[in-house]
C-alpha cells in the first residue's frame, strides 16, 4: 500500500489525459466522476483549456474583441475561428431584417413548429432554401445537430443498417444511436472499406457522408461512394454543413460540385456555417418533407427557430444568390492561404476547402503553440484528442470571404513564426 | 505482497475496432467495453518480450477488450483499463506464475512468440507448434520516456479482481494506421469473431527497455 500511496501522490501531466478519460466514474453514484474530472479540468484550464469558449464582445467579423480566458482582459484579434464563411451574419441587410422581425414578431416562436410555432417567415425561408437547392421542398430544424438527429431517427429503424464515415459529426452518430439501427463505421473517405462492409449486410441501408469534413477540411469522395452505395442498394445522405452555399456552380454544395445532386437521396445542411446564423434543414421531395414533419422528433419537440433568425437567414440567402462574387472571393482567399502556407512549410494536411487545420501533431505542445499564436494577435482554437486522433492535434482555421489578403498574410506571419520557433515547420 | 516487477525489451500493443456485441460476449457482466464509436469496441493485442521476472525471461501475448476504467477521486487516474480474456506464454513457469498470482485466463500450451524489427517497424508472430495464431506489426513514432498507470481486470469463478499496472519505458504511440494484424483460425481466439476485427490498428503502442510493475491484486465486490 505504501507503494500505491506513493504512486497516488505522483502527478501525471494533464496532457496524459483528456475528456475521454473521464467518461466513467467508479461506484454506483453518477456524480462520482465529477471530483476526478474537476481536479484534472482545473489544471487543464490553466494549461490552455482556457482558450476554449473565451467570450467575444463583438460581432464574429474578421476582427473580434476577445475576453482572455486567463486574464479577463479584452483584446482585438484577427478572427480565424468563426464559421461565417461568407461574412454574412453581420451584414447590414441581415441585421436590418432581424431588427424588423423582432419588431414584428418579438423574440421567439413560442411554440413547436407543428403547433403554434410556424410563422409566415418560416414558410418563406423553407421555400427559399428548397428553391436554392433546386428541390421540391425543405424543412427547417432549430439546429444543424437536430436536423441530422431528427432526420436519421425519423427514417431508420432497429434492424436497419447505417454506414458512417469514421469521422462523422456527432449529430450523425447520435441520429444513428437514436434510430437504434446497426451502426457500421467505414474508414474515412474510403469507398473500398465501405464496399467491404456494405457487402456483408442485408436489409435497409443508409450511407451517411459529409460534403466537407469539419476537422480536416477534406472533401468527400462522393463519386466513388455514390457508385459503391448504389451498387449495394443503399440510400445516401449528405450533410453539407460546411459546403452548402459554397461549393458547386450555384453554391448548392459538394453534390452539385460533382454533378451528383440527383444521385444523392437526402440533402442536409445548416445555416450556422456559411450564413453565420443558426438552424438546419433537409431538402427533398414533398413526400419526404411531409414524412419528416410527422416523424422528426428533434424538430417537433423543440420550439421552432426564432422568427428573428428566420428573417436574418432569408436576407442572408438573398445575398448568397445575388452576390456569387462572395464565393469567388472565398475560393480566392483559400487559394492564397494554401499557397502561402505551402511556401512557409505550414502543414495543412489534406484540406482542400475553407476549413484548414494547421497540424501541430503534438498533444502536449498544442496549447502552448495556441497561446503564442493568440499572443501574436490571432483568434483560433486548438483541437486535440478525442476530437481528432492522438498526436494529430491542430489549430483549426476557418477562412472567410471577408478576410483580406492582408489579414491572411498577417495570419501566415504569426503562425509560421510560432511554428518556426517550435521547430514545427515542414521544411 | 509487494510490487511485482517484470523487465522487458519490447512491449507492443495494437488497438483494433470490433463490434461491441462481440466485446460484450467476451466480458463478464460487471465490465463495460469502451466504445470509440457507437456500436464499436476495442480489441487489443499486446505482446511482451520479457527479459527478467521471477520466472526468468519469457514471451507473452495478451488478447484483451478495452473497458471503462475505475476513476476515483484522490487517486492517480489510469490511462486506460483492459480485460484480458486470453493470455499465452512461452513457458509453463510463466503461465503458472500468472495464473496463481493474477488469476489471468491462459492458453495452457506453450506458444512461440517471435519478434523481428526493421524499417521502423516491429512484428510479432505468435504460433503454437508451428500453427500460426496471430501476426501483428506496429510502426514506430517518436519515442519518449513515460510512466503510465493502467488497470487490469480479472474475473474467475472465485471473484472479480483488479490490478494497477504501471508501464515504464520509452514509448512510441500514434494513430497513423501504419500497422497491421492478421488473426489466424485457431482455438486461441475462441469467442472472437476474427473476420469482424479490423486489420488496421487505429492506435499503435511500442514500448522499449522498460518495466511493468504490478501492484498487489485487489478483490472487487462479489463474484
Amino acid at each position: 500500500m505504501e507503494a500505491a500511496r506513493k504512486k497516488d501522490a505522483e502527478r501525471a501531466p494533464f496532457s496524459d489525459y483528456d475528456y475521454s478519460s473521464f467518461y466513467h466514474g467508479a461506484g454506483d453514484d453518477p456524480v462520482n466522476i465529477l471530483g476526478p474530472f474537476a481536479a484534472w479540468y482545473q489544471e487543464a484550464l490553466q494549461a490552455g483549456y482556457y482558450l476554449y469558449s473565451e467570450p467575444l464582445h463583438s460581432a464574429p467579423s474578421t476582427r473580434v474583441l476577445v475576453e482572455n480566458g486567463k486574464t479577463g482582459q479584452l483584446r482585438e484579434l484577427l478572427n480565424l475561428a468563426s464559421y461565417n464563411y461568407l461574412g454574412i451574419s453581420y451584414r447590414e441587410e441581415v441585421k436590418a431584417a432581424a431588427v424588423e422581425a423582432v419588431k414584428k414578431y418579438g423574440l421567439g416562436a413560442s411554440g413547436s413548429p407543428i403547433l403554434s410555432g410556424t410563422f409566415d417567415i418560416h414558410r418563406k425561408l423553407a421555400q427559399a432554401v428548397a428553391d436554392f437547392k433546386d428541390k421540391e421542398a425543405s424543412i427547417l430544424f432549430p439546429t444543424g445537430y437536430s436536423a441530422n438527429v431528427g432526420f436519421i431517427s425519423a427514417i431508420m429503424r432497429a434492424g436497419d443498417n447505417i454506414f458512417l464515415d469514421q469521422y462523422s459529426h456527432a449529430s450523425i452518430v447520435d441520429g444513428a444511436i437514436l434510430a437504434k439501427s446497426k451502426t457500421v463505421f467505414f474508414r474515412h473517405n474510403n469507398p473500398l472499406d465501405l464496399e467491404r462492409k456494405l457487402g456483408r449486410c442485408t436489409g435497409k441501408k443508409l450511407v451517411a457522408v459529409e460534403g466537407v469534413y469539419s476537422m480536416d477540411g477534406d472533401v468527400c469522395a462522393l463519386p466513388e461512394i455514390v457508385e459503391v452505395a448504389k451498387r449495394h442498394g443503399a440510400r445516401i445522405l449528405i450533410d453539407e454543413a460546411h459546403s452548402t452555399f459554397l461549393f458547386g456552380p450555384n453554391g448548392r454544395g459538394v453534390a452539385e460540385h460533382f454533378g451528383l445532386d440527383q444521385e444523392v437521396d437526402f440533402h442536409l445542411g445548416t445555416f450556422s456555417k456559411s450564413l453565420g446564423g443558426q438552424g438546419g434543414f433537409v431538402c427533398g421531395s414533398r413526400e419526404l418533407i411531409d414524412y419528416l414533419n410527422g416523424f422528426s422528433r428533434s424538430r417537433f419537440f423543440s420550439c421552432n427557430l426564432s422568427p428573428i433568425l428566420a428573417a436574418g437567414l432569408l436576407a442572408g440567402l438573398k445575398i448568397v444568390e445575388e452576390e456569387p462574387q462572395l464565393r469567388a472571393k472565398l475560393w480566392s482567399n483559400v487559394a492564397f492561404l494554401r499557397r502561402r502556407f505551402a511556401e512557409e512549410g505550414v502543414d495543412i494536411g489534406k484540406s482542400t476547402s475553407q476549413v484548414m487545420p494547421v497540424l501541430v501533431n503534438d498533444d502536449a505542445k498544442v496549447f502552448g503553440v495556441a497561446e503564442k499564436i493568440q499572443e501574436g494577435g490571432l483568434y483560433l482554437q486548438p483541437v486535440t484528442y478525442p476530437a481528432v486522433p492522438k498526436h494529430k492535434s491542430r489549430l483549426r482555421i476557418s477562412v472567410s470571404a471577408a478576410h483580406t489578403e492582408e489579414d491572411l498574410e498577417q495570419a501566415v506571419g504569426v503562425i509560421a513564426g510560432v511554428l518556426r520557433e517550435q521547430g514545427m515547420l515542414c521544411r | 505482497m509487494s510490487i511485482t516487477r517484470y523487465g522487458y525489451r519490447n512491449a507492443i500493443s495494437g488497438f483494433f475496432e470490433f463490434p461491441t456485441e462481440n466485446a460484450k460476449r467476451l466480458l463478464p457482466p460487471h465490465l463495460e467495453p469502451l466504445e470509440p464509436h457507437h456500436g464499436t469496441s476495442i480489441f487489443s493485442l499486446t505482446a511482451f518480450e520479457f527479459t527478467e521476472s521471477m520466472v526468468g525471461p519469457y514471451g507473452e501475448v495478451v488478447a484483451s477488450v478495452i473497458v471503462a476504467p475505475l476513476i476515483r477521486e484522490g487517486e492517480r487516474f489510469p490511462k486506460s483499463a483492459f480485460y484480458p480474456y486470453q493470455v499465452g506464454t512461452t513457458t509453463q513457469a510463466a503461465r503458472d506464475h500468472a495464473i496463481e498470482r493474477w488469476h489471468l485466463p491462459h492458453w495452457m500450451e506453450d506458444l512461440e512468440v517471435a519478434f523481428s524489427q526493421g524499417g521502423g517497424e516491429i512484428t510479432v508472430k505468435v504460433a503454437e507448434g508451428g500453427s500460426p495464431i496471430a501476426e501483428m506489426t506496429i510502426a514506430e513514432h517518436v519515442a519518449s520516456p513515460v510512466s503510465h498507470l493502467y488497470q487490469c481486470f480479472m474475473h474467475n469463478g472465485n471473484g472479480s479482481y483488479m490490478a494497477n499496472i504501471t508501464m515504464e519505458g520509452q514509448q512510441s504511440e500514434h494513430e497513423d494506421e501504419r500497422g497491421r494484424l492478421t488473426l489466424f483460425e485457431h482455438p486461441f481466439h475462441q469467442g472472437l469473431v476474427i473476420e469482424d476485427v479490423a486489420d488496421l490498428p487505429f492506435r499503435e503502442l511500442w514500448m522499449r527497455d522498460g518495466q511493468q510493475l504490478f501492484d498487489p491484486l485487489l478483490r472487487l465486490g462479489s463474484a
